[in-house]
């Protein structure tokens, strides 16, 4: 050999063995799992990645130029994890030291799998909870598990089941820890409470949980979820609390209400002692920490009775509210309600995503909260200072009985919404065609219809004005996948439905049905009691002895749409990113394939229309160049089968440089890891006549 | 030589072409032939009304959470998808507090009143309650 191909290969080797080193230093190895940078070590240890809420790995194996080459590495059924397979499978799993933990099927268990292969290793289902489950208000698989260490040997999963019990598991063996609670169980029901104080039952007691414990240091903080509450039987329901609990033991640490009592700090929002009466005002999304500051951002959803306050006059703290707590105590530090006496069910969604930025020359430590408005409502998260205004703007009245509605709402000034705040009319109108624009407005003739987000319900009757066009509330806007944020870049990447429209209208319920005066419903059509997703679908739960009274004939209600399409126009659904330096729109993208309800439509037959994305909530991953998530819809576009795409978009642009096909809509927000030198994405996918997957994609070996 | 040549052809012709056709023949139907009775779809719709509309609605325009099961948003979730696969997931999880309680029957007669309510063509065959069978029918937005 010659001296210079000699000196070269020596290079080669010192160089290679140098980028051996890194990547075996950096990714994937094992060694301790520090909760706060596990995503920089190649892991995924928490739902949002870390528990500041980013959903950001800063992976970048896979990229723009070889996303499309992304195979099926391993796949995982859930069908087997319960009586029945699932059809809306919602977690996003972790992975830790080379497992990949994740909770499956429609008994909610909790599986470990090899992160390369997907070969189960445990799978931990022995608890029956009967109707606890059954008749339990968040039911299927729910949104994931979370872990901890002491760094020392001792690794746990922890989960909330079904029926509202925290299990922690040793993360070795699946098995219960011992000397957790009670046999690793601790019945969470046990606190919980309505009324005046009264302890609910434990086995009918009304709540649950879908989000994850938040795990810090040696704490697990849990929230609270109950039904969806368009029409529910009472207003007394279960009140909404947060508790930390000693990870080792499983006592409580501290206690968080969500409803004040008189002479506490925002009893005086519960006029008329309405306090004691009403219930929900839960903590049902993912909960955000601060481990430096010590604080805790909570995301506060809607109180009893989604869209009728009339049995709580009042602001209703903390309901709609970011509460910061501390992380010791759980002491409220400080708070904003994003609406005031909530009556569109604008529950706080997701989880508050935590950054340090800088804005006009100065640091601050900010927290931005995504919603179902379609704001970014963004503040200094020690202080709680809008970092830009929020001048609380007037918003049109109630004229439903008994209703005292809020005469204003706090709207940001920046950043701008990401999304439809609110119909406009004409300009939102479908517009695919003249005809299709007239047909629109005239649909609208019989809403009301004001020109501004927050528009009450009104008594809807299928004889006058059917109902209050509204749009985001309930479904999003942004929902429970929530958003997540480059904490590089200073880039808030924000999913969001773009045609979620509805039309609010309540009615008196049938006699005896409930103690609340009105519930959702139009006057001279069928009443219904609305359940909520995976209502019934448990292991256990039981077949309704109640007999449904077939309606009596009813008037038609015309469909809120124009020829089987949205009554407003496109994009349906889209992808924003904000500068949050700055507070600005940085690109907007629809996102999803156009449905085939549009593409196949006769009366636009012929016309080129721009891809519409598609309304639906889906969460994403963000990585060192790509946001990587799914369609929440599945579509039969010419020149691939039916399915749903899994997309790559430049993160500076908005550009999409990559789809790879699954072969179901997405249900869960994806997540990415690398165990090995090969990264990984993991999505679950559900719905329709498929059921539920864990798809883990990767490249092939050649590829990389 | 060239007479060998066009038998091989010929017979890889026909191998292709009698591939094709059975492939063709698990789908060789589509809603869009009459593949159930006005009788049928009336049975459906009095099992429909006892346990179905409670959550999916006599109008089958869902609730917001239960899906519409008639209309655009149905077809686009069920576009090139057969009878047999909405078939077996109502046979399986439907409804969700206790799928058994409803028999296979009435699930088909069920599928039929759903068939009626999204416009399709009544016929002379009812469709039978076996998967493997109603897979061979196709859902289609158009013809």
């Amino acid at each position: 050999m010659s001296r210079k191909s000699l000196r070269g290969s020596l290079a080669a080797v010192v160089l290679l063995a140098g980028i051996a080193t890194v990547s075996v230093g950096v990714y994937g190895q094992a060694g301790s799992t520090n909760l706060a940078d596990g995503t920089m070590k190649g892991e995924w240890p928490y739902y949002t990645g870390d528990v500041r809420g980013t959903r950001f790995s800063p992976l970048e194996q896979i990229n723009a130029s070889n996303f499309n080459k992304l195979e099926v590495a391993w796949r995982f059924k859930t069908d087997n994890l319960g009586t029945r397979p699932e059809f809306k499978l919602e977690g996003t799993p972790l992975m830790v030291k080379g497992v990949v933990y994740a909770t499956a099927g429609s008994r909610r268990a909790v599986v470990a799998l090899d992160a390369k292969t997907g070969e189960q290793i445990w799978v931990f289902n022995s608890i029956r909870e009967g109707m606890r489950a059954g008749g339990a208000p968040r039911q299927l698989s729910g949104r994931g598990l979370s872990y901890w260490t002491d760094n020392r040997g001792d690794d746990r999963i922890l989960y909330v089941t079904t029926g509202y019990r925290l299990v922690a598991l040793h993360a070795k063996t699946g098995q219960p820890v011992a000397t957790f609670g009670k046999d690793g169980i601790v019945d969470l029901k046990v606190g919980a409470v309505f009324g005046r104080g009264q302890p609910i039952d434990l086995e009918s007691g009304e709540i649950g949980l879908h989000s994850t414990p938040a795990v810090i240091n040696d704490m697990i903080l849990v929230g609270s979820s109950f039904k969806e509450g368009m029409t529910v039987k009472t207003h007394n329901n279960t009140k909404g609390l947060v508790r930390a609990f000693d990870v080792r033991t499983g006592k409580v640490i501290w206690t968080f209400n969500t409803i004040p009592k008189p002479g506490e700090f925002g009893g005086d929002t519960w006029e008329n002692e309405s306090w004691a009466q009403n219930g929900n005002t839960g903590v049902w999304a993912q909960i955000t920490i601060d481990a430096e500051a010590g604080l805790v951002y909570l995301p506060v959803e809607t109180p009893t009775s989604d869209f009728y306050g009339g049995h709580r006059p009042g602001d209703n703290l903390f309901a709609e509210t970011l509460v910061a707590v501390d992380l010791k105590t759980g002491v409220r530090r400080w708070h904003f309600q994003l609406v005031h006496h909530p009556i569109w069910d604008h529950d706080i969604s997701s989880a508050p995503l935590l950054v340090d930025i800088t804005v006009d020359g100065k640091p601050i430590k900010a927290v931005a909260q995504p919603t179902k408005q379609g704001w970014l409502y963004m503040f200094d998260r020690i202080t709680g200072k809008p970092i830009w205004p929020m001048p609380e703007t007037p918003v049109p009245q109630s004229d439903v009985p008994g209703e005292k509605s809020s005469q204003t709402q706090p709207i940001p000034s920046k950043p701008p919404a990401y999304a439809r705040t609110y119909v406009k009319i004409p300009d939102d109108v479908i517009d695919f065609t003249p005809p299709m624009r007239a047909a629109g407005l005239e649909v609208l003739k019989r809403y009301r219809t004001d020109q501004s987000p927050f528009v009450p319900y009104i008594l809807g009757d299928v004889n006058g004005r059917l109902g209050a066009i509204n749009i985001g509330n309930t479904g999003g806007g942004t929902n429970w996948p929530g958003a997540g944020l480059d904490p590089e870049i200073k880039v808030a990447y924000l999913p969001a439905s773009n045609s979620g429209v509805t039309s609010g209208s309540l009615v008196e319920g049938p006699a005896g049905f409930s103690d609340i005066r009105y519930l959702a419903g139009v006057k001279g059509q069928e009443f219904r009691e609305r359940e909520g997703p995976g209502f019934g679908s448990a292991a256990d739960a039981p077949r309704s002895t109640v007999p449904t009274t077939p309606p009596a004939a009813t008037t038609p209600v015309p469909p809120l749409g124009v020829d089987g399409l949205s009554i407003v126009k496109p994009p349906y659904g889209v992808l924003s990113a904000i500068d949050l330096n700055k507070g600005e729109l940085m690109f907007q993208v629809p996102h999803g394939d156009t449905p085939d309800v549009v593409r196949n439509h006769p009366a636009l037959k012929g016309m080129t229309i721009p891809k519409t994305g598609q309304n639906g909530a889906v969460g994403l991953v963000i990585t060192r160049t790509l946001v990587i998530y799914g369609d929440p819809q599945v579509t039969s576009p010419p020149g691939r089968p039916r399915g749903a795409m899994l997309r790559a978009y430049d993160k500076k642009t908005g550009a999409q440089v990559g789809e790879v096909w699954m072969p179901a809509q997405q249900s869960g927000s994806p997540m990415t890891y690398m165990v090995d030198g090969k990264q990984y994405i993991i999505v679950a996918v559900s719905g329709g006549n498929y059921s539920g997957e864990y798809i883990a994609y990767a490249l092939p070996d050649s590829a990389r | 030589m060239r007479f060998r040549v066009a038998v091989i052809a010929i017979a890889a012709i026909w191998t292709v072409g009698v591939s094709q056709s059975s492939v063709r023949a698990e789908q060789d139907k589509s809603v869009w032939d009459g593949v159930f009775t006005e009788e049928q779809a009336k049975r459906g719709e009095a099992a429909f009304a006892k346990e179905c509309s409670s959550c999916h609605g006599n109008d089958l325009a869902g609730d917001g959470f239960a899906p519409a099961l008639a209309g655009s948003d149905f077809l686009s979730n069920w576009n090139d998808l057969s009878v047999g696969d909405l078939f077996e997931r109502i046979r399986i999880s439907m409804p969700p507090n206790g799928p058994s309680g409803v028999t296979p029957a009435q699930k088909v007669d069920i599928v039929a009143h759903i068939m009626n309510s999204n416009k399709y063509p009544a016929g002379k065959t009812e469709l039978e309650p076996k998967t493997e069978v109603l897979k061979g029918i196709k859902i289609e937005m158009k013809k």
